[in-house]
């Protein structure tokens, strides 16, 4: 399998096979070489800011317990009891010293030891090593800007490293003012009947259907004029490692359109220039993704979002809405709103990519569908590497470069053996 | 609360559930105030800040919560509604391309005095199925609290409460009104 992969994926020719999307054994390879390999999305700092704060997760579709230990080191392990393999904490957050399994009782510390097992002595005799069964870690864990990610390799690079020059376009969203960004209270979580790469692939480098799939929320006052507009400024920019954002110029209007929001925007900008350099006097970012599922969006809503893989045609989106901490309580309202009314389940910009997202892999059952390639081709030839941008960028606004990107990372994880492979 | 108050209410919100069936979205509008709130939230499973004792033996630990500051699912006022209809107008909302067929099923209604003479609070659980396209189908289930106002002589209403049960939401989307 992982030989013939590549040659599913032609991105000098912008073709990438359909089977990729449906096709039960190489999503399998997927959750091997990608999931359990590249560095994932956990949750934000601040929604566990206290020692004990847990918050219940999955990397791929392994469930993950993410957890601020007692002496407030951020640590996350598989959310299984080692026993029996029973699912050991149920809720979505909140805060524990310890984790007891609803089985046979095995109790687990926040720090993963295991502290608690019924009948030791007179069951096992004493002579279960409970050193050796303890909760099972990930390789590694980090944080960049609150951002917090964890990988099951323990060969992965440093998580500087792996998002490389993505950082600084992780800054301009999450970064621009003092003290950062925080998350709105709660997440939205829903299932897409669709592939997971097609939402990747779209928040990463896909401006070209905002014009269509997005005109009706556009053309009834809940998007602004974003995209739909003829100023040609504008790039999808590859910052390496399959990591890819949209940027548009800075004399763009990129937020909810929102007055208070407007106004707060304009307020900050200088101050997002002497924060973040001159790069910043020259674009906006818009949407992004850091590979394989983490997305982002700026405009219309502040959305940062996991698409956790379910399968090779479902996908559970989990969405969190995010405002600079520095906004005042009218510019964060606004952007909660926005948050609800145009992405999210109910969105009324979410709602219609969902449902071509659903088509593109359903249709792809058909093993005629199957034959004939998906075509990546706009933009070939019409991308150069940009030194200030320090980004491979497309020379129009709309191009597929970011999304051939991220498909030939794709395809490079899925062959190799071993990191030292891909580096 | 009498019988006939009851039999009032119900017709209200049995009428209002076909008006949504029929997708007569322009007259169900029409019966809500002009200051209405419409607001749906999600459901989550948390545990509050720990107490000493070990998890499992506290019971008070797990909580279904819905809290109004943070993200709910709708969040509308008789405006953004007004504009969700008539985005579907354009003809270009896709994910109501073609559009959804729906089953509005209204139950457990339950009258309580509001804040003024002039309001009502009113319970009822609903379900409601939706199926599109060839194939597709989803089933919406949860609760409302409705605030019914007294507006020149007929009901409307002042303030839409819907709970979803659901945590991780099983439907694609949520394109419809409840």
């Amino acid at each position: 399998m992982a030989d013939d992969v590549t040659r599913l994926v032609d991105v000098e020719h912008g073709r990438i096979s359909r089977r990729i999307f449906v096709e039960r054994e190489i999503y399998e390879q997927e959750l091997e070489r990608i999931f359990a390999r590249c560095w994932l999305f956990l949750c934000h700092e601040c929604q566990i800011p206290r020692p004990g704060d847990f918050f219940s997760t999955s990397m791929g579709e392994d469930p993950v317990l993410v957890v601020r230990d007692g002496q407030g080191q951020l640590r996350a392990f598989l959310n299984v009891c080692r026993h029996r393999g029973n699912r050991l904490c149920r809720a979505d957050s909140g805060n524990a010293e310890s984790f007891t399994c609803a089985y046979h009782g095995w109790t687990y510390r926040n720090d993963g030891r295991l502290v608690g097992v019924p009948f030791i002595k007179e069951a096992y005799y004493n002579a279960l090593e409970r050193d050796r069964w303890g909760l099972v870690p990930v390789a590694q864990i980090d944080s960049y800007k609150g951002l917090v990610f964890a990988t099951f390799d323990a060969d992965a690079p440093p998580l500087r490293e792996y998002l490389g020059e993505m950082t600084w376009y992780l800054d301009a969203f999450f970064d621009r003012t003092e003290g950062g960004i925080e998350v709105v209270g709660g997440l939205h979580k829903w299932v897409m009947p669709c592939n997971w790469k097609l939402p990747a692939e779209n928040f990463a480098g896909d401006g070209y259907h905002v014009t269509w799939s997005h005109l009706s929320a556009v053309r009834t006052g809940f998007g602004g004029d974003f995209r739909v507009g003829t100023d040609p400024t504008g790039a999808a920019l590859s910052t390496g490692n399959g990591h890819s954002v949209m940027i548009v110029g800075a004399h763009m209007i990129a937020d909810p359109p929102a007055p208070e929001v407007l106004a707060y925007e304009e307020k900050i900008f200088p101050e997002i220039v002497k924060r973040l350099g001159p790069r910043a006097g020259r674009l906006k970012p818009v949407a992004g993704t850091v590979f394989p599922n983490f997305s982002m969006l700026k405009p219309t809503s502040r959305t940062f979002r996991v698409w956790h893989p379910r399968g090779p045609d479902k996908t559970e989106v989990w969405a969190w809405v995010y405002v600079d901490k520095a906004a005042p309580p009218d510019v964060r309202e606004a952007i909660r709103l926005a948050g609800v009314r145009v992405f999210g389940p109910a969105g009324v910009f979410e709602q219609d990519d969902m449902d071509n997202w659903q088509q593109c892999t359903q249709t792809g059952r058909g093993v005629v569908a199957r034959r004939y390639p998906l075509n990546y081709e706009m933009g070939l030839g019409h991308e150069r590497y940009d030194d200030q941008l320090k980004a491979s960028a497309s020379d129009y606004r709309f191009s597929e470069s970011n999304q051939r990107r991220f498909y030939q990372r794709w395809a490079q994880l899925m062959a190799a053996e071993k990191w030292a492979d891909i580096r | 609360m009498g019988d006939d108050l009851l039999r009032d209410v119900e017709r209200f919100l049995y009428r209002e559930a076909r008006l949504l069936d029929e997708r007569r979205f322009h007259e169900w509008l029409e019966l809500f105030t002009d200051d209405v709130r419409y607001w749906m939230a999600g459901r989550s499973t948390r545990y509050p800040p720990s107490s000493q004792a070990i998890t499992v033996l506290d019971r008070d630990r797990r909580q279904a919560l819905e809290v109004e500051d943070e993200l709910a699912i709708l969040d509308e006022t008789k405006g953004t509604l007004g504009g969700r209809i008539a985005r579907l107008d354009t003809g270009m909302a896709w994910a109501e391309d073609p559009p959804s067929r729906t089953r509005h099923l209204v139950t457990n209604i339950e009258v309580e005095p509001g804040d003024t003479p002039s309001e009502l609070t009113v319970y009822s659980n609903f379900l409601v199925y939706r199926t599109r396209a060839e194939s597709e189908q989803d089933l919406y289930v949860g609760a409302r609290q409705d605030v019914l106002r007294r507006v020149d002589g007929a009901w409307k209403i002042a303030r839409r409460k819907l709970v979803l049960d659901q945590n991780v939401l099983l439907p694609k989307n949520v394109s419809i009104f409840f």
